[in-house]
């Protein structure tokens, strides 16, 4: 318990200096939002209108002090202001709209890689010498080949060329939204091709640490006992070693979850995905301070969160660090 | 409202404009022709297919439709919301009555009488009134938050069928930014809302088409029964949230009837798949120019600046670095022949040549004999198209023996660096209105600039010039067209004579559009808008001009 509580504390600090972070990270940028619009108005703009913009935006200046604590006063109440991309809505509008598409394609994509690459580091490690070791150096492959380049190729092939799966959006234009069969199937329909590219992109960490992990544990004495007592080969990779062998992969997919509400800025761009990684770009690109802390603030925290379920489940799993030092 | 549109408009340009914004150079032969029936007459039968457009990248939407609000989706001003008075910017002061039927100014150009058209419906069906006209106008005054065309305006009134503006000076020149870019909308439905942070969801407007669906991927449009000239022909108009590699895979596979995008090989990429319907039609709706900071050191002088535009060589760059899709620019930087009544006869076929002898010569009598001339190109890393002619000039300057060095920086170093005049020279677009003086008004005029050091809202090459700003002033002061004129005309020879900004080449308006649905697209036959569709409120124009085909 005092070890949870531990935890607890240093997460309340982190999720503080997060805070803060979000807070001046966009403020060390060069120029403001608004002479970065009046500047692409070319000079359609009155200096009286630009007066009045950085009111509407919110931005008449105040210290760094007394923003700062506007900005903690408002984030107390749970208020993340107005995009100023997409000015006046709501910066919470914004990020509700994008997220559940992330979580999604993502959140979904990265489970899938998970349990496929964890299972193949398992079978690896355990027949490890057959034809299997070449898993490791394709998957290793797969993932050093610049991200947007194995989308965009398979994009041309199956988009393009084969013209088998759709290229871009999250669903069809032609289906109406809601819950309705057509309008699953055609998400679901349209989320393959992205998943794929995630999940070829990010399996081999999982294959390598799985495997590499297993090889180790694999050379225990109970292993070796389990063996000796005539158990299964299944029973003795999966309940014995694998088991043991988890820990370290738990810990990192706990923390790509945390990372799944970022998006996937990439896989999103490739395909026009609706989702946060989209939404984060522009807001870099126009300077959008509010819309930019906003998806920080909610990457930040769901990566703490994620942390602290991974220290959960480890005090489930280890019984090692139940015990105090 | 009133400039939102523009004014996104611009920004897109801006930003996107060497990567997704223009397009179109002429689509020759066929496309005159089928355009040449597109008329005035816009009443359909409303039996078209479904047309997808794509305005600008983005990975998403949101649901925006704010008049007022520069941040709108496009289309929200023309779409729905509908100005006095359409402009078109293809063709000097040709001017279109509108949602007005006439108009007419006071001889000291302070007051401007408008008389606004009967029997025109808001798509709730309630009658669009003089009230209406004055409520719009009226908010801008009372919140000046939601004046972003920044037209200075002292009073609005209703009297009768008209609506009378009052502005504290001589205002002939806005009313491009009051009549042509301003929405009107419905008193009776926004009246009491806080205008300057309400998305308008449910926009009702007087336009052609009314929302008739929206989610963060693609909003649709469909046609407005109601119409006051009739249902338009085009019945459905879906908007997809694209990014730019997605519009590219969109044009290839024909999944996209109309858009606004750079496309890196036009032929390969979209052209060839059906080279009878895709078509590309690419005006120059600007200026793109080497913006040199004239407030200082070497481009202060009148020698520098002349040898730097006799040693680049434009159309090499127009070749390689734009592909083709520009031609170089006319010494004034107007747009010809469309703008020839507007630069003076001795200078009308007046070209760029290079000269590499005649820069050197001007360049010993600047001093620069012995001495190097040393500076640098500052250049927004993203526009590739930019990055690579600064890398074309950089090697025809060295053949003058001057040292230029290319910087690239991220755009929002770029355009605080060049606002703040903390730089030596820049490639940098500029946006033509309805008439030349806007483009000379915005590079050239000294209101605009402000000393090194401190934000100016245009002239970035602080051009500081007393007979430019009496030719800007005379202009201003009169609506006579001939006296205009004149004013451009004086202004056209300063920019030929004194290279204020060194031009280079148009900045094209982008439109790529299919026939196999519909004709009668905007083209260098029939220019009667701007044929990007991110530009407002010409899109509207254009869809109502569109003929389905059989």
């Amino acid at each position: 318990m005092r070890y949870l509580l531990r935890r607890l504390g240093f997460y309340l600090i982190t999720a503080w200096a997060a805070i803060t972070i979000n807070f001046l990270i966009p403020r060390l940028m060069p120029g403001d939002p608004v002479d970065l619009m009046v500047a692409r108005m070319n000079g359609q703009i009155d200096p009286d209108a630009i007066e009045s913009m950085k009111k509407s935006f919110g931005l008449t200046g105040g210290s760094i002090w007394s923003q700062y604590w506007d900005y903690l006063g408002n984030l107390l109440h749970g208020e993340l202001g107005r995009s100023i991309t997409f000015y006046p809505t709501h910066v919470s509008s914004v990020i509700g709209g994008a997220l559940p598409w992330t979580i999604g394609l993502v959140g979904i994509a990265t489970v899938i890689s998970y349990l496929i690459g964890t299972s193949l580091g398992v079978v690896a490690a355990w027949r490890r010498g057959t034809w299997l070791d070449s898993i490791l150096p394709t998957t290793t492959f797969l993932q050093a080949v610049p991200y947007f380049w194995v989308a965009l190729a398979l994009v041309m092939v199956f988009g393009v060329s084969l013209s088998w799966l759709p290229v871009s959006g999250a669903y069809s234009l032609d289906v109406t939204t809601g819950f309705n069969g057509a309008f699953v199937g055609s998400v679901l329909y349209h989320a393959i091709l992205p998943a794929i590219t995630i999940v070829v992109a990010s399996i081999a960490d999982r294959v390598m640490g799985m495997r590499n992990v297993m090889v180790t544990t694999l050379g225990e004495d109970y292993v070796t006992m389990a063996e000796a007592k005539g158990l299964t080969s299944r029973r003795v990779m999966w309940r014995y070693a694998a088991r043991n062998a988890i820990l370290p992969n738990i810990t990192s997919f706990s923390l790509s979850l945390g990372f799944v509400v970022g998006g996937s800025v990439l896989t999103e761009i490739v395909f026009s995905y609706p989702g946060v990684g989209s939404v984060l770009l522009k807001a870099v690109e126009n300077e959008d301070f509010p819309l930019m802390q906003g998806i920080f603030l909610i990457i930040s925290l769901a990566v703490l969160a994620a942390n602290l379920l991974a220290d959960i489940a480890y005090v489930a799993l280890d019984p090692r660090t139940r015990q105090e030092a | 409202m009133s400039a939102d549109a523009t004014i996104r408009d611009a920004a897109t340009q801006v930003r996107l404009s060497r990567r997704t914004l223009f397009g179109a150079a002429a689509g020759v032969g066929l496309a005159a022709t089928l355009a040449g029936c597109g008329g005035d007459d816009a009443t359909g039968s409303g039996t078209g297919k479904p047309l997808v457009v794509h305005v600008n990248d983005t990975g998403s939407w949101q649901r925006n439709f704010n008049p007022y609000a520069v941040t709108q989706n496009t289309g929200t001003i023309g779409l729905f919301y509908e100005p006095l008075l359409f402009f078109n910017k293809l063709k000097p002061n040709d001017i279109t009555p509108w949602l007005a039927t006439k108009y007419s100014w006071s001889e000291d150009g302070k007051t401007l009488r408008m008389t606004i058209r009967k029997d025109v419906k808001w798509s709730d069906g309630k009658p669009l009134t003089v009230d209406d006209v004055v409520f719009t106008y009226q908010s801008m005054i009372d919140t000046p938050a939601l004046n972003r065309g920044g037209v200075e305006l002292s009073g609005v009134k209703a009297d009768g069928d008209e609506v009378v503006f009052t502005f504290p000076s001589t205002s002939f020149t806005k009313l491009w930014n009051l009549a042509g870019q301003i929405g009107i909308v419905p008193k009776h439905l926004l009246s009491g809302k806080k205008l300057d942070t309400f998305t308008n969801p449910n926009p009702v407007g007087t336009g052609p088409f009314t929302l008739s669906s929206f989610s963060s991927q693609v909003y649709q449009v469909k046609a407005n029964p109601k119409y006051w000239k009739g249902k338009p022909a085009v019945p459905l108009v879906k908007f997809p949230a694209y990014t730019a590699n997605a519009v590219q895979t969109g044009l290839q596979t024909g999944e996209i009837d109309w858009a606004s995008a750079f496309v890196p090989d036009l032929k390969k990429i979209y052209e060839r798949n059906d080279p009878e319907h895709n078509k590309h039609y690419f005006p120059s709706e600007g200026l793109n120019a080497l913006m040199v900071n004239t407030a200082k050191a070497p481009f202060d002088s009148l020698e520098v600046r002349q040898a730097v535009s006799l040693a680049v060589d434009r159309d090499r760059i127009v070749k390689s670095a734009e592909r083709g899709y520009v031609e170089p620019a006319h010494p004034s930087g107007l747009p010809m022949p469309a703008d020839a009544d507007w630069v003076p006869a001795k200078y009308q076929d007046a070209k760029f040549t290079v000269d590499t002898a005649k820069a050197r010569q001007l360049l010993s009598k600047a001093g620069y004999g012995s001495k190097k001339l040393k500076f640098e190109l500052l250049v927004p890393s993203p526009y590739t198209d930019f990055v690579n002619a600064a890398q074309l000039m950089k090697e025809d300057l060295a053949k003058v023996g001057i040292d230029m060095t290319v910087r690239g920086v991220a755009i929002q170093d770029w355009v605080a660096k060049v606002g703040k005049g903390d730089f030596d020279v820049t490639l940098r677009g500029a946006v033509a209105g309805p008439t030349p003086f806007y483009l000379y008004r915005v590079m050239l005029a000294s209101a605009l600039t402000k000393p090194i050091g401190q934000q100016a809202t245009g002239n970035y090459g602080r051009w500081k010039d007393k007979h430019t700003d009496e030719l800007l002033a005379a202009y201003e002061g009169t609506n006579d067209e001939a006296k205009q004129q004149a004013a451009v005309q004086g202004l056209a020879t300063v920019m030929i004579e004194q290279l204020p900004v060194i031009p280079l080449f148009g900045s094209p308006s982008w439109s790529l559009y299919r026939t196999t649905k519909y004709t009668g697209w905007p083209s260098e036959q029939n220019p009667y808008a701007m044929p990007s569709p991110a530009t407002s409120p010409d899109m509207a124009q254009v869809l109502l001009h569109l003929k389905p085909v059989k």
